[in-house]
């Protein structure tokens, strides 16, 4: 696939085409025709728009991609040099975990990564909350991150402040693995490549990104970013959540997606949403991240009034 | 598509040529076509038009990957004469010309661009290449591709890896004029997707080749006085090492002889310098190591001379292939001493360091991200043993070279192989070889032309009587009484430079009474040092006094200063004080050490050394030293980190001019 990787880049980043559509095109060309996407490119138009349905608007934008092909071997040099690799959703390296969790529908076309790409096939956990968690919800991290080690699981994180930095910093203190999502391009992590240098030299980092290896952080990247952390992990667990923001709406798309989700199951004091997404769908556990729903279940009835609390508190803020 | 007639009315009016050579409208077809071509062709065959003219009838930019910054400016100057738009990109070039010319090709202002394979490594370069709209690419002597060619240049690995990522349809030109079927190979199978390869005959029957059997370096320095001038035209003289440039420039100086030194550690101007003078003839002879020529375009090279025996075969059809491209006589003269074999022999048996200092590397890039300076640092060992081991431990993807800002860092690579030394093996077994080939050349009895072809793969029936054993007179020597005593007469009055000046520093450039390995000088101090503990003899106090006068005239110091010895006693304090006493300048004891240093000897590189010394001295009596020149005076000048570290010292003090002078200079890899 490396010689191919001018192409993957093109397709990847088509503009507006959104995961789905890219997507379909690929079953299209590479299971129902099994040509390359190197022949796909060099096809006619009338062939792309005869066999593939694509408009005029879309060859256009193909034809587009395709006159940068020089320019993103170029670019694609530069990035194999620097040591990040590609995987295309045609590779056996992709992460079968993130192809049947996303489906068609959501996986991303092409994966940038840097490190250790086998983490990809282990069992996973992600460990997932919100960026100003403390307490609790940071010792049940640490205490998860503990248990997935000890169960070779790699911990899957968002890197994060809060729970995804605890999560990976408590993964590398149990000499764990771990697989940062990153939240930006991966070119512009050069800070992260240097403090993990050994975690991955090692081979228990792999460093993941979805977008374009330029893309400097966005709020919305962070939040396009939370489906893959969940696509990646077999299990799912949430440490905090407040009622909006990230981790809530990444708990809501995986609750949609059909994926279980577990939350930690808070004191009667705690000012935060997890009672709410328990009630929404998510199991309850406890601090070994065991599910006991019935006692949650009793002693949600008993607690209304402290989930409301924060819910005011949200409102007011 | 369009035909060869049409093509050649183009060729016509953008480059005034009435047609094409058969071959080379072969590779330009197919180039045109949007094919991958390998071009083996013989220097002087035309193989820059293969790609220039199809880079002017595409319409966006042709990117030419050239290693010889020589041969670019002299492209870029002709294909500017016929109004095409070519440039290029080059580290002698300041970085604003530099982005003016990436933003020029950015918006399509530029035709043909050159640029050197290093270039891939920086990232205003990758950024530019996003934009710009890419026509075809070129790898010029796409040799130094290949481990197994005699140029083997790291740089080109990055270009393989692009070439291999480029769009098929997008046409790939690679060039060479010297392969052996096994490096073509090597080359056809890295480009790969489908390559041709167009290979000429590769036979020069304009050289008259010529072997010179001598028995000593003085045999050569004086045939060459003898009989340089008589050699037709202008031409130039290789020799093995930089020193010997130095030392055949000073002897032809000597004779009288108008000859000019060249070296790949000359600044860009005076090479430049020297390159348009070699074009216009301005001296009989340009020495200099293989650095020069290569790419050089001059037709009228009539004569190319070794002093010393090349690695293989095909370094010299390389070297010598720069003669008479003009297809008239010229002369290709090799000088051969059974001892010459012994330079070669140590680039191939120390081309590659030890095992140990491999994994001396590899650990220390395990635990954290280094550059090439901490590198050295953490490992003590030299920039050039240093620049082997990351190449070899690159191409067997253990390390790679990553860029962070603007800093090269190296790292380890996730689940890296381990360091196949096999590898090694076989290449130290093939340039063994490919020596005793050289070798061959010179004992061979049969045509020497044919010998060379059949060694590049070109086997060829010609019946050659181009060379001193088919057909043409040996060269002979005659050395004499009258020659003998010139050569001494210039060995008593020629003295190596110390380049130590510097910017922000009153050190001036120095003067050493003899190199260390070249005469009995360093056997001299040798003995002094560390056998009988005797004062240094004073033949060696006559020589620095001759050396003296030689660099320094009838100037005056106000002080004599000598350099306090790590280990070795009183021996440059006696040495000093008697020159003091025939110079008559005072002397002064007070430069002292501070702390103890260690002999610089025991490090590796340069930075270490310089760390070693760095701030080590003081002087007792600062006061006395403000506006005044000093003599600064040492035994052996090996890296100068020492006699720099102490100009710093005293231009600190308010001294307004340090001049060092030592007794012996050491050429690289002498043992003290």
């Amino acid at each position: 696939m490396k010689n191919e990787a001018a192409y993957w880049i093109a397709l990847a980043h088509l503009p507006k085409w959104g995961y789905g559509k890219i997507n379909s095109l690929i079953v299209k060309f590479f299971h129902n025709e099994k040509i390359t996407i190197e022949d796909f490119f060099n096809l006619p138009e009338s062939v792309w728009s005869n066999k593939y349905q694509l408009d005029s608007m879309e060859i256009s934008d193909v034809q587009k991609a395709k006159s940068e092909l020089p320019n993103n071997a170029f670019f694609a040099e530069n990035l194999f040099s620097q040591g990040y690799e590609l995987i295309p959703i045609t590779s056996p390296e992709y992460s079968k975990t993130l192809k049947q969790n996303l489906k068609v529908a959501h996986s991303p076309a092409l994966l940038y990564v840097k490190g250790n790409k086998q983490l990809l096939h282990e069992n996973s956990m992600a460990i997932v909350g919100s960026r100003a968690a403390e307490g609790k919800s940071l010792a049940f991290t640490d205490n998860m991150a503990k248990l997935a080690t000890k169960d070779f699981k790699v911990v899957v994180s968002g890197f994060a402040k809060g729970v995804d930095k605890q999560a990976l910093d408590s993964a590398i203190k149990y000499k764990g693995q771990s697989i940062i999502v990153l939240p930006q391009g991966i070119t512009t992590f050069n800070s992260g490549f240097k403090t993990y240098y050994k975690q991955i030299v090692d081979g228990d980092v792999l460093v993941l990104s979805t977008f374009h290896p330029k893309a400097v952080w966005s709020a919305g990247l962070a939040m396009a970013r939370n489906p893959i952390i969940y696509g990646l992990a077999d299990e799912i667990f949430v440490a905090e959540s407040s009622e909006k923001g990230g981790t809530w709406s990444g708990v809501m798309d995986g609750l949609r997606k059909g994926r279980k989700i577990y939350v930690r199951k808070p004191e009667p004091d705690e000012k935060n949403a997890n009672i709410l997404l328990i009630q929404k769908g998510a199991i309850a556990v406890d601090y070994n991240g065991i599910e006991n729903a019935k006692s949650v279940y009793t002693e949600q009835s008993t607690t209304t009034s402290i989930v409301q609390e924060p819910m005011q508190n949200i409102k007011s803020f | 598509m369009t035909t060869r007639y049409e093509q050649e009315n183009k060729l016509k009016q953008t480059f005034g040529l009435e047609r094409f050579y058969d071959d080379q409208w072969e590779s330009i077809d197919r180039i045109l076509k949007g094919e991958r071509v390998l071009l083996i062709e013989k220097t002087g065959f035309g193989k820059s038009l293969c790609f220039q003219y199809p880079a002017t009838v595409f319409q966006g930019t042709t990117v030419i990957f050239s290693p010889l910054i020589a041969l670019m400016r002299d492209q870029v100057k002709k294909l500017n004469s016929l109004g095409i738009a070519a440039k290029c990109i080059n580290s002698e070039q300041t970085p604003e010309e530099n982005t003016q010319i990436i933003e020029d090709a950015k918006s399509g202002k530029v035709k043909i661009l050159y640029i050197a394979p290093e270039r891939q490594e920086n990232s205003e370069w990758i950024e530019a290449t996003r934009q710009m709209n890419l026509s075809m690419v070129v790898i010029d002597e796409a040799h130094c591709i290949s481990v197994w060619g005699h140029d083997f240049r790291p740089a080109f690995r990055r270009i393989i890896n692009l070439v291999k990522l480029l769009p098929t349809g997008l046409p790939v030109l690679a060039t060479t004029a010297t392969a052996t079927k096994k490096v073509e190979t090597d080359i056809a199978s890295q480009i790969g997707g489908n390559i041709s390869v167009l290979r000429g005959n590769l036979l020069r029957e304009n050289f008259k080749l010529y072997v010179v059997k001598v028995t000593s370096e003085d045999e050569k320095l004086i045939w060459l006085g003898q009989n340089l001038d008589k050699l037709e035209g202008t031409g130039i003289l290789y020799t093995g090492t930089r020193v010997d440039t130095e030392i055949y420039s000073k002897w032809f100086e000597h004779l009288k002889l108008s000859t000019i030194g060249y070296n790949a550690g000359l600044d860009t101007d005076s090479r430049i310098a020297i390159e348009n003078g070699l074009m216009s003839n301005k001296w009989k002879c340009v020495i200099s190591t293989n650095a020069l020529g290569m790419g050089i375009d001059k037709p009228d090279i009539r004569f190319i001379i070794h002093t010393q025996i090349p690695q293989s075969p095909i370094h010299y059809y390389q070297e010598i292939g720069r003669a008479g491209r003009d297809g008239k006589p010229s002369n290709v003269i090799l000088f051969y001493n059974p001892e010459d074999k012994k330079l070669p022999e140590a680039f191939i048996e120390a081309g590659r360091p030890s095992i140990l200092k491999y994994e001396k590397v590899i650990n220390a890039t395990r635990n954290e991200q280094l550059g090439e300076r901490e590198l050295m640092k953490k490992t003590n060992l030299k920039q050039t043993q240093i620049r082997v081991i990351k190449s070899d431990l690159v191409e067997q993807g253990i390390i790679r070279e990553v860029t962070v800002g603007r800093r090269k860092l190296f790292e380890y690579i996730t689940n890296a192989p381990a360091l196949n030394t096999k590898v090694f093996e076989e290449l130290r077994n093939t340039k063994k070889a490919d020596l005793e080939q050289m070798i061959q050349y010179v004992e061979t009895s049969q045509s020497r032309m044919k010998f060379l072809c059949d060694f590049l793969g070109d086997s060829t029936t010609h019946n050659f009587t181009n060379c001193d054993n088919t057909g043409l007179h040996k060269m002979t020597l005659h050395p004499n009484d009258e020659w003998m005593q010139k050569l001494q007469d210039f060995r008593e009055d020629y003295f190596p430079n110390l380049e130590v000046a510097a910017r922000g520093s009153n050190i001036v450039n120095g003067v050493a009474a003899s190199y260390f390995g070249v005469s009995n000088v360093g056997a001299a101090l040798h003995r002094s040092k560390y056998n009988t503990k005797e004062d240094f003899p004073d033949f060696l106090l006559k020589l620095c006094l001759k050396a003296y006068r030689k660099k320094f005239g009838q100037e005056k110091f106000d002080f004599i200063v000598y350099v306090p010895p790590t280990s070795s006693g009183d021996l440059v304090k006696n040495f000093a004080t008697k020159l003091s006493q025939v110079l008559k300048f005072p002397i002064t004891h007070d430069l002292v050490k501070t702390r103890q240093t260690k002999e610089q000897k025991v490090f590796e590189n340069g930075y270490l050394k310089s760390d070693n010394v760095s701030g080590a001295f003081s002087f007792n009596n600062p006061g006395i030293l403000a506006g005044k020149s000093i003599l600064l005076v040492d035994d052996i000048f090996d890296s100068g980190s020492t006699i720099k570290e102490l100009g710093k010292l005293f231009t600190n003090f308010g001294v307004i001019k340090i001049a060092p002078m030592v007794i012996a200079r050491t050429i690289g890899g002498d043992i003290v």
